[in-house]
């Protein structure tokens, strides 16, 4: 009996399992050195105890949560911070939808131009953006000028919650109108047409069978403006006058300038945890549509 | 491969050289201070001049925005300090000598601490005053005709919704409800500001915005808002760069100090310069080329002589008499309270 000849070694397998921990462990490890190791430093700050003046002593206490929690004004900033920005994410997706339908359906390079025109705001930061808005929106502003041309009574649209909520639907319209576009993938043109043909009306056919194909859309559209106007200080400090206090400004307020950082971290995990509520509200939402 | 190996250690002695020669050369000193026109005018009046006449120093001004993110760094920092100096607001200075983030301050820092004023000399934070900043009344000078001589300008309904006010947590808030509180009949403010507090209840409907935004300068001098609260140095500065848009005027009821103090780091890279730095930043010729130059008082009691007539007019060196004695550590103690009751009582009234 002749020996038989060795066969070449195969190369090593990759079992599926093994090759997706490789692959996912870079951005493991760059997640958890840039955003869970901060995140879990935060959250043990928030048990530090804040000296008068600023200081900061390592101790462990629930001071700052039992503060919160006890204050009347934190829960207002809660309460407040969760309906203006459901409030704003609902009027983006009411301005934006429209604009993300025609987008849709366009086609060629008037698509390439119009989505552009849509991107474009997100060239400038911002902040430009918001002085952009108080030079149109002050009382000596265009706007206010021509209510006040037409004879109506002049509203004040700058320097309070107006303001906050026209700046910041404006800044957040291009990630909603990206969003929709990005989820309104199932939305075949023949269904429409379909429906068209078997004698629905225009209205019946937007609420029977757009509207649910596009709901995905929707969905993700609403959690990340939802996520970007709870979390946006800076349009809400420039055009709020003060007035308006929500759990970013006072988180920037409480940090930079009383310096009372573990009060600051506490409201910071206070943000995450209204987070993961969206998170859940979404998941749940896209169970259901599944 | 022996040949290799003496020659890689020999690069590596070469390198070590170079590297302790450009040490013991470069003897860098790190300031952090105020960024914007504060380092720009601060560059030109001090750190210039001083590297002039120390031409084996080099001072790098690393500019922040304001005192907490200065804070910031330096805890960040506190094991390895790359920061030798910190110009910042004393109650910040005192959370950093908490920390023990500042090394103590005394003669063999700088010989300059016995001329200091007693102001610029805090208990129990190891930094001293460089510069004395007070309140002042801001006004845009198209909007009002005449220049105001009092606080209570700021209370005139003809200028209803065009006042622009820095409100608390921000110090300009909180000075201008210690000097309210005066005002009002109020006689000791770290027992009570109610006096103060139920005046600015008037004053909150005519308001137009607590956040003044970049600053309160900018919108006073383009004619956005009319009249508003503001520090004198940034006032003057911006008056100058205004064509005359931005009246500045120390009102008659007087106002109050707000102190920068100059601290060295401990454990900071270049302490001898450091301290060298420090030194020359409380002599009388660099407190009088500051204010000269920004406005600011000097803190050093034998600047006031070298400093123009013209310089020392724009300042409240000429008013000390009128000006409110105020304990910033003191306050530091009662600003939550006077936060609580501006959000309460204050601010909802202007809505």
């Amino acid at each position: 009996m002749s020996a038989v000849p060795a066969l070449p070694r195969p190369a090593r397998q990759w079992r599926d399992g093994e090759l997706a921990v490789l692959l996912l462990l870079p951005i493991a490890l760059i997640n958890a050195i840039g955003f869970i190791l901060p995140v879990l430093n935060l959250a043990r700050y928030s048990f530090n105890k804040s000296r008068i003046g600023g200081g900061m002593e390592a101790v462990f206490t629930w001071e700052n949560w039992a503060g919160l929690l006890s204050d009347p004004f934190y829960l207002e900033l809660v309460f407040n911070s969760v309906w203006i920005s459901l409030a704003i994410t609902l009027t983006t997706l009411v301005v934006s939808y429209p604009i993300a339908l025609y987008l849709h359906r366009a086609s060629g390079s008037w698509r390439t131009f119009l989505t552009v025109l849509v991107i474009s705001p997100l060239l400038t930061s911002a902040v430009v953006r918001t002085y952009g808005w108080i030079a149109i929106l002050t009382d000596d502003g265009p706007v206010v000028s021509a209510i006040k041309a037409v004879g109506l009574p002049a509203p004040s649209l700058m320097f309070n919650i107006k303001g906050v909520f026209i700046g910041l639907t404006e800044i957040l319209m291009p990630y909603m109108i990206l969003a929709l576009m990005a989820g309104f993938g199932r939305l075949d043109p023949r269904v429409e047409e379909a429906a068209r043909t078997l004698g629905a009306t225009p209205a019946r056919t937007f609420t029977k069978v757009i509207l649910p194909l596009t709901l995905p859309g929707i969905a993700l559209g609403c959690l990340l403006c939802f996520v970007l106007a709870v979390s946006s200080f800076i349009t809400p400090k420039l055009m709020g006058g003060g007035r308006v206090f929500l759990l970013a400004t006072e988180i920037y307020d409480q940090a930079i300038v009383t310096l009372n950082w573990p009060l600051a971290s506490t409201l910071s995990i206070l943000v995450l945890i209204v987070f993961g509520a969206a998170l859940w509200a979404y998941s749940a939402v896209l169970r259901r549509l599944d | 491969m022996t040949a290799m190996k003496n020659a890689t250690r020999a690069g590596l002695a070469a390198l070590a050289m170079a590297l302790a020669t450009s040490v013991a050369m470069a003897d860098t000193v790190v300031l952090t201070a105020y960024s914007g026109i504060f380092q720009e005018n601060y560059v030109k009046a001090v750190v210039e001049p001083f590297m002039k006449a120390n031409p084996d120093i080099t001072v790098e001004f690393y500019g922040m925005p304001n005192s907490a993110q200065m804070l910031g760094t330096l805890r960040a920092q506190a094991s390895a300090p790359q920061i030798d100096i910190a110009i910042m607001d004393v109650s910040v200075a005192k959370a950093a000598t908490d920390e023990g983030i500042f090394a103590p301050m005394d003669d063999t820092v700088t010989k300059h601490i016995a001329d200091l004023y007693p102001q610029a000399k805090v208990e129990g934070v190891n930094a001293v005053g460089v510069t004395f900043d007070n309140l002042v009344l801001l006004y845009n000078t198209d909007k009002v005709k005449q220049a105001p001589t009092s606080w209570n300008a700021l209370w005139d309904e003809q200028y209803a919704k065009q006042v622009s006010i820095p409100a608390v947590p921000d110090i300009q808030g909180t000075t201008f409800t210690i000097i309210t509180d005066k005002m009002a009949g109020g006689t000791n403010y770290i027992e009570s500001v109610e006096a103060g507090i139920t005046r600015l209840e008037a004053l909150a409907p005519l308001v137009q915005t607590w956040e003044p935004r970049p600053d309160v300068y900018q919108p006073i001098s383009s004619g956005t808002a009319a009249i508003g609260i503001g520090w004198n140095a940034r006032a003057q500065v911006y008056a100058d760069l205004s064509d005359g848009k931005l009246g500045v005027v120390l009102p008659q009821e007087g106002s109050g100090f707000q102190i920068n103090v100059i601290g060295l780091i401990k454990g900071g890279p270049a302490s001898d310069s450091a301290k060298k730095f420090i030194d020359y930043a409380l002599s009388p010729e660099a407190q009088a080329a500051f204010t000269e130059q920004m406005f600011y008082a000097p803190t050093n009691s034998k600047a006031a002589a070298l400093i123009s007539e013209k310089a020392i007019e724009r300042t409240a060196a000429g008013a000390m008499d009128k000006m409110i004695d105020i304990n910033w550590l003191e306050v530091a103690k009662i600003r939550e309270a006077i936060t609580e009751q501006w959000r309460r009582r204050v601010i909802p009234l202007s809505r």
